[in-house]
């Protein structure tokens, strides 16, 4: 796939380099268009064009993710992303640690960059009935200073991790909490799992990030991961407008319920939670 | 932060922090400069970085692992840790 690429390529960090490296390959295998984040910087509209046409890749070398709030800075949207310690560790790769790319460096950098620019895999369409998720209800609501914090009570539950489940039948929705969605402000971007993976209770699924932080999405449930909400890659803003509607991340196939719901709260349960929670954070 | 409880049990009882393998650790801090929960600190000398406030980190979080090029970070097992809560809890009933 033909995008732009923007990488952090800090100078002073071997990983800088490594995404740098990612850069070249991307625009020597994909006909990729290199947006050097200095320039952009600098004079955003000698990228104008290029953004405009081609969607955007941005890559980062580590978990300052420089690229990543660049862009977010600029208002551009990101069309993907990849953090490169994760990426080779995916890769089951390790990586030499050198601020000049050697011979195994830039052959990684040549893999990561077909990962970077490959078509998207046609959609897995689950095998699974479409299931129908009612909008919740009734909400208990939580206030703090002039904040408010809805909290859906029936059908949905809670772990302490700020995520909730709703469940319907053997099938459950996943996303984060009004509270979570809060705290972490504009979001920018939801890394999703893959489908077709199994989980289990408290893995992780995906993450959720926005200028200020990134979320790591704990699952409430075990199971395996039948669809993520495909809308969230264009408007990823949807977790902030509905966290419990629009704004769901993942659905799963539930692997058993009952014995997780041990660990899980109710609303009213996960209220008491919140209410602590903010007082502590602004404590 | 003393009476924090994780689903009903205090969490000065959870065993549940990240591990830092010194062999691996090239103390960028970039996993200090990730958390938010003040689990880690910075030290003068040899040893620039430790898990000084185990208790604080969130249980099943593994974020900050994500951001460790090197790969140093490590967890408890997440399976035995859940046994674990189960069992406090459990118990905690019985008493009750
Ligand atoms: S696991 Fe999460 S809470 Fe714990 S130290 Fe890492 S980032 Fe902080
Ligand atoms: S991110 Fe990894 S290498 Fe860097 S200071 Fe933390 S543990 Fe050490």
């Amino acid at each position: 796939m033909k995008c732009a690429v923007l990488v952090c390529s800090g100078l002073d960090k071997p990983l800088g380099s490594l995404a740098r490296e990612v850069a070249v390959c991307a625009a020597e295998q994909a006909e990729c268009e290199i947006v050097c984040p200095v320039l952009l910087n600098n004079s955003p509209g000698r990228y104008e064009a290029t953004l405009k046409e081609l969607p955007l890749a941005v890559v980062d070398g580590c978990g300052t993710r420089c690229a990543t709030k660049l862009a977010t800075q600029m208002g551009l949207k990101i069309g993907r992303r990849m953090l490169l310690p994760e990426a080779i560790k995916e890769l089951g790769e390790t990586f030499e640690d050198s601020l000049r790319p050697g011979p195994e460096a830039r052959a990684l950098a040549l893999k990561l960059a077909l990962q970077l620019t490959a078509d998207e895999a046609e959609e897995e369409a689950a095998e699974t009935e479409a299931v129908t998720f009612p909008e919740p209800a009734d909400f208990l609501k939580v206030t703090h200073d002039k904040f408010v914090f809805p909290i859906p009570v029936e059908g949905y539950f809670f772990n302490e991790n700020d995520c909730w489940v709703q469940v319907v039948g053997g099938r459950a929705r996943v996303g984060i909490t009004d509270y979570m969605q809060q705290t972490l402000t504009d979001i920018t971007y939801f890394a999703p799992p893959e489908v077709g993976r199994e989980v289990e209770q408290f893995d992780d699924l995906g993450a959720v990030e926005s200028a200020k932080a990134v979320f790591d999405v704990i699952s409430p449930v075990g199971g395996k991961i039948v669809a993520v909400n495909a809308a969230l890659e264009d408007t990823p803003e949807l977790i902030n407008e509905g966290p419990y509607t629009g704004g769901w991340l993942v659905e799963l196939e539930l692997t058993d319920f009952e014995a997780d719901r041990e660990l899980l709260l109710t609303g009213e349960q996960y209220a008491v939670k919140v209410k602590q929670k903010a007082e502590e954070a602004s404590a | 932060m003393s009476d924090a409880t994780f689903m009903g049990v205090s969490r000065e009882k959870i065993d549940w922090a990240p591990t830092i393998d010194y062999s691996k650790c090239d103390f960028c801090m970039e996993c200090d400069d990730f958390c938010p929960h003040k689990v880690f600190e910075r030290r003068e000398g040899e040893v620039k970085l430790v898990v000084a406030n185990p208790k604080n980190c969130v249980v099943f979080c593994r974020a900050c692992a994500k951001t460790c090029g090197p790969d140093a970070l490590t967890f408890p097992s997440k399976p035995e840790t859940i046994a674990a809560i189960k069992q406090i809890r459990a118990k905690e009933g019985e008493a009750e």
